[in-house]
């Protein structure tokens, strides 16, 4: 099992594109947007045109797009029984109904709704993937930082909160690890992960996760005597390696989102919506 | 020599005022000069974790004092000045790196202290060039080797300039190598820029390179010393639960078996020397 080959969420592929030049507000504005009119999103249409925009922004970046769409592999049957639970269980009256057993029915209505479903969270995942593959977790946060700042003044604590994320990115790969490294020495003790039926599997879980959980507190308990030892005692006083400019790149792209936005708004209030 | 760091009948309890509180730490009177290199020694269990970890006030003594540069680690308002002033280095080093990019965690010791950018900058380069990192700069931790993420550690460390660095078990989780690199950039720290080294390891084929040494046993000092002295008291070294540097274990080796080789070596060095003299005196 190698779990770490399927983790493209929180992975940074390094790149000279127009993308990866710009500079993380940017694109992290630009994603959030993005983000809500998703949400907002309720005809095939609007997908359509977010696809074609995403997609010409994944060429532009030169991101491999089957590498980008791995990490979507270990929730497919999740996508697929949402999708099965939305068919049947969605019901809208006087819809078209495809097909009927006992107490199920699977409407034209279940049919969008987990269609919408399926597509927000397809799209929602490639976003935010598409956002850490071409920025690197350290300028991400420091854009986070910065854009956090001014809520610093309604008693957000932005700069602790953003140091949490720092150092929850730079585990993942390592409790990852661990995990791994929990399963195969479960596996060389004689348990057998892939046999057995749902119950019999999930029940297998537990034993692998108690350790990882017991293992990250001890490791959270070191960090923090390590950090304490470093002089760290929160954001207050704290200066900056590195500040960010915004340059000529992100009037650009600032153009571009705004066609696709005031395209996609347009869309959203026109066309009529799937259900 | 100058104190650096001097403690008085420190003592200190796990689990203070509890029924099943554990003295950790037993009236230990030692001091850390300036510009030494420190090793300290002992079996697990022995205080030496506790003892370093009151060195820059993680812990605060239960009884007794303890000084930094004349600062008392009890009162709280010295803390900061302290922690300037020595620095800590553990012994698992993903546990103690912060950021996923090598330069931006040597930068945040120094992002902490509240240092002008420019200041960051110079101390962040100088820290990767003193430790030969500069390769790694933009590297992410979990592509080094765990000697390196120990460099880097230190790296971390020494950009906050400190006089003292103390080491708790570096090179714990380290392939030889690794350990070897580790060793070999703190004794260059100490005789190139001038820090103070406390050292806690098992190995004593490390602590012979050091100036002096203390034998922790049960939370209190059991010898202290040159290396040169404290391996000659064979007896004591075994109660302690410790073994030999390589280089004695064969010199006494060679010795019981009557070749005449002089007693009181424990560096590689010195055997290779001794036995050059035996060959060409046969």
């Amino acid at each position: 099992m190698e779990l770490t080959k399927n983790i493209t969420l929180g992975v940074y592929l390094p790149g000279k594109s127009f993308i990866h030049n710009l500079d993380p507000r940017t694109k992290i504005i630009a994603a959030t947007i993005i983000i809500i009119l998703l949400l907002l999103s309720r005809s095939y249409a609007a997908f359509a045109v977010s696809a074609l925009f995403i997609g010409s922004l994944m060429v532009l970046s030169g991101i491999p797009t089957g590498y980008a769409l791995r990490g979507l592999k270990p929730m497919l049957p999740v996508l697929v029984i949402m999708w099965i639970f939305q068919l049947f269980l969605f019901k809208e009256p006087g819809a078209t109904i495809y097909f009927h057993w006992w107490i199920f029915e699977a409407t034209e209505a279940g049919l969008h709704m987990g269609n919408l479903i399926i597509l927000r969270v397809l799209f929602l995942f490639t976003v935010t993937t598409f956002l850490t593959l071409t920025t690197s977790v350290v300028s991400l946060t420091d854009g986070l930082e910065s854009l956090l700042k001014p809520l610093r003044m309604i008693g957000l604590p932005s700069q602790e909160l953003v140091m949490t994320l720092v150092i929850a990115l730079r585990f993942v790969l390592i409790l990852a690890e661990e995990l791994e490294k929990i399963i195969k020495a479960q596996m060389a003790r004689g348990v057998a992960f892939d046999r057995g039926n749902f119950i019999q599997k999930t029940r297998k879980i537990f034993p692998v996760f108690l350790p990882l959980f017991i293992g990250a507190f001890k490791r959270a308990e070191e960090l923090i005597v390590a950090m304490d030892a470093r002089s760290y005692t929160g954001g207050r006083g704290r200066t900056k390696m590195k500040t960010l400019h915004m340059g000529r790149v992100d009037l650009t792209a600032a153009a571009g989102m705004t066609a696709y936005s005031g395209l996609l708004i347009y869309i959203i209030i026109f066309t009529k919506p799937m259900i | 020599m100058e104190k650096l760091i001097e403690t008085t009948n420190l003592t200190y309890f796990y689990r203070s005022g509890t029924k099943d509180e554990v003295k950790a730490l037993d009236k230990v009177n030692m001091n850390v000069f300036q510009g030494e290199i420190l090793a300290i020694t002992g079996q697990n269990g022995s205080g030496k974790s506790t003892l370093a970890r009151h060195f820059n006030a993680l812990l605060a003594p239960g009884h007794g004092d303890i000084l930094v540069k004349g600062l008392s680690t009890g009162n709280k308002d010295n803390i900061p000045e302290i922690r300037k002033v020595i620095g800590m280095v553990f012994q698992n080093p993903d546990n103690q790196l912060v950021s996923s990019i090598v330069e931006e965690d040597i930068a945040f010791g120094p992002e902490n202290l509240g240092l002008p950018q420019a200041e960051i900058i110079e101390r962040v380069d100088w820290a990767l060039h003193t430790l030969n990192l500069e390769d790694l700069r933009n590297e992410p931790p979990h592509n080094l080797s765990e000697g390196q993420k120990q460099q880097v550690a230190i790296a971390g460390v020494l950009a906050m300039k400190p006089e003292c660095i103390v080491l708790d078990e570096p090179t714990a989780h380290l392939d030889p190598r690794g350990r070897r690199e580790v060793l070999e950039s703190a004794i260059r720290l100490n005789r190139e820029e001038g820090i103070t080294i406390v050292l806690l390891t098992h190995f004593m084929n490390e602590v012979v390179h050091c100036d002096r040494m203390i034998v922790m046993e049960n939370g209190s000092v059991k010898m202290e010393g040159s290396p040169g002295v404290i391996f000659r008291k064979s007896e004591e070294i075994k109660t302690a639960g410790l073994d030999f540097p390589v280089a004695s274990q064969i010199a006494e080796g060679l010795r019981r078996e009557g070749f005449n080789i002089e007693p009181g070596i424990i560096k590689t060095e010195e055997l290779l020397e001794s036995l050059c003299q035996l060959k060409s005196s046969i």
